[in-house]
């Protein structure tokens, strides 16, 4: 009989917390904020990170720039020859980019131009290039700069100032939506004719030139070979811009783990507070059950389901809570130390990662450890001499 | 019935003195019987209570109830023993406050994992007994002293025990709900159960349904 579940002593687990509800409210609200802070911070680690990924994997290969005077200067497109003739380059590509400031709005665009007929040294553009009409002054845009010029009433077209003045209008297109919003939101593409237009450069330049290489092994090899061959240029392999990125990150991930290090020690001073003894009124509790005959394992089952309903509880509340905070509302505040390197004060969507991991170690950072602090102290007061709790 | 057989308590002061509450008892109490332990405060009444309720172990000397050395019982074995054998009243109650009459009447239950009719048929038996049925579902910190004793006498019965313990039950009773508990004990004797009182109430002494008054004085028998 004693085998089965006992749902009387799970009762009084319920009746116990309830009798005490104004406390037992309060430890809830503590530790589901705690698990809030906490499940948020790793949400959004692992939002930012996996837009980091796909924003690495996207990366070019080498990017050969024109330096003058230690500042980055068009560079002129016949360079593109004598690359190709370089050995393991299998492509190379000019870009003609930069960004643009729009001051209604006090946000920077980033502006791309491509080719119809030339080889995309991205995936997301060979596919903006099916879309763009290259006939007439058109862009696709991202979705971040649609919503900023619809606020700003541009619906339909959008009046770039140029270098000169002069404004140069372009119609939008359509919209466009990268796998990584860090990628797309603040992008705008048009053909490189009207982008050169618009920035004022004349038809043999671009802003740099993309390389693509065979053997992956190889890009650092191409890349001093560039080098060598054009001692002013600038040549940055993605291996220099991952870890470049990566520093930003990191960075970033130490704010977060002063945050994550507070929490937890917050945390931990509760368990303690919790593990270093239990009030009078508690002790006499479990003297007074054991008087009347319950068993040191009959006390421990009760205070054992008492804890695991106020910690699994709170963990609950807490992480679902932190997943409406992070994926519904864009985690206001908290997100902004993450995603401060994007200057377009536009929308930004954290995109959705459900790592089973992440829940996993929060839930055994919370539930066990409050609940082994509720037992520990029960269990050493109720197997006092009972005559000496109760007197 | 109840044993007690060299009974030598000590215990340890805060500053590590030794004090002697008990020294040399030995008693003996047959089943049915009614005793009043008689002594001042600090005579030892107390701790031969506990000691017969196994809530805490001589120094030497052994406790024996119905043949089983309690005064050696591992701690799980005496809960089994305090809930299956007696009910005991304590001298301040030691109800949970918070939680209702019949909560608290139920708890020596709890463990037993029994069915939930056989349990509410037991709530509904002793609360009806003691009077305090209409009280049920109200916390205990609601009820006046009367109604606390009820509910502590209710809950020394729910398991029908053949010994009852009663510490100095009418210290924090007026003298009408003094003689309302002594008209519980005497159901209570009625139904043939072995009752132990230690009190210095003098109202007890001279009872006839008291079977024998044994007086302490600084731990031991006179």
């Amino acid at each position: 009989m004693r085998s089965r579940i006992n749902f009387y002593i799970i009762e009084y687990a319920i009746n116990s917390l309830l009798a005490q509800k104004y406390k037992t409210i309060f430890m809830v609200i503590i530790l589901s904020s705690l698990i809030f802070l906490l499940s948020s911070l790793f949400f959004i680690k692992n939002s930012i990170k996996y837009e980091l990924d796909v924003t690495l994997d996207s990366l070019p290969q080498i990017i050969v720039q024109n330096i003058k005077a230690g500042r980055h200067y068009d560079i002129d497109i016949e360079a593109i020859d004598e690359i190709l003739n370089i050995n393991g380059v299998e492509g190379a590509v000019a870009r003609v980019w930069g960004y643009y400031y729009f001051e209604n709005a006090g946000v920077n665009f980033t502006l791309m131009g491509i080719d119809e007929y030339e080889e995309g040294y991205k995936e997301s553009l060979k596919k903006v290039a099916k879309e763009l009409d290259f006939s007439s002054s058109s862009m696709i845009v991202g979705e971040g700069v649609r919503d900023v010029l619809n606020k700003s009433y541009y619906k339909e077209y959008f009046n770039f100032i140029k270098p000169n003045g002069e404004l140069k209008k372009v119609e939008i297109g359509g919209v466009f939506s990268a796998d990584s919003l860090l990628e797309s939101n603040d992008v705008i593409v048009m053909s490189r004719d009207t982008l050169r237009e618009i920035f004022d450069m004349e038809q043999n330049r671009a802003t740099d030139i993309v390389v693509r290489v065979a053997n992956a092994d190889e890009i650092s090899t191409v890349a001093a070979k560039i080098k060598l061959k054009y001692p002013s240029f600038r040549v940055i392999t993605n291996n220099d811009l991952r870890v470049s990125y990566q520093n930003i990150f990191d960075y970033k991930s130490g704010l977060f783990l002063s945050l994550f290090i507070i929490s937890i020690f917050t945390f931990f001073i509760i368990v303690y507070d919790k593990a270093s003894g239990l009030s009078s009124e508690q002790k006499r509790e479990i003297g007074v059950l054991r008087a009347i005959g319950w068993r040191v394992d009959d006390i421990l089952k009760e205070r054992f389901y008492e804890a695991f309903i106020v910690s699994i509880f709170s963990f609950l509340a807490g992480t679902i809570f932190a997943f409406a905070f992070v994926y519904t509302f864009n985690a206001p505040l908290i997100s902004n130390i993450f995603s401060g390197y994007s200057k377009l004060k536009t929308t930004f969507d954290l995109a959705f990662v459900f790592d089973m991991q992440t829940l996993a170690l929060i839930f055994f950072l919370s539930v066990p450890i409050y609940i082994s602090a509720i037992i520990i102290p029960s269990w050493k007061s109720a197997t006092l001499d009972v005559d000496e709790v109760i007197r | 019935m109840i044993e007690l057989r060299d009974i030598v308590k000590e215990y340890f002061t805060s500053s590590g003195e030794i004090v002697k509450a008990l020294s040399n008892i030995n008693i003996a109490i047959k089943e049915g019987e009614l005793v009043v332990l008689r002594g001042a405060s600090g005579s030892g009444k107390s701790t031969i209570l506990s000691l017969i309720a196994s809530l805490c172990k001589p120094t030497s000397g052994e406790v024996i109830v119905n043949g089983e050395r309690v005064s050696k019982l591992l701690d799980n074995f005496a809960s089994d023993f305090r809930r299956d054998t007696l009910g005991f009243v304590f001298q301040k109650f030691n109800l949970l406050p918070n939680l209702s009459v019949k909560e608290n009447v139920i708890l020596p239950l709890v463990p037993l994992n029994l069915d939930a009719k056989e349990v509410e048929k037991s709530v509904l038996r002793v609360l009806e007994m003691f009077h305090i049925e209409h009280k049920a579902n109200q916390p205990v910190k609601n009820l006046s002293g009367g109604e606390q004793q009820r509910v502590a006498i209710a809950r020394a019965n729910i398991n029908n025990p053949k010994i009852i313990l009663a510490d100095e039950p009418t210290a924090n009773l007026d003298e009408e709900l003094s003689l309302h508990f002594i008209e519980m004990l005497k159901e209570l004797k009625g139904q043939g159960k072995t009752i132990v009182v230690a009190t210095h109430d003098p109202i007890f002494f001279d009872l006839k349904i008291v079977d024998r008054v044994i007086t302490l004085h600084q731990g031991m028998l006179l």
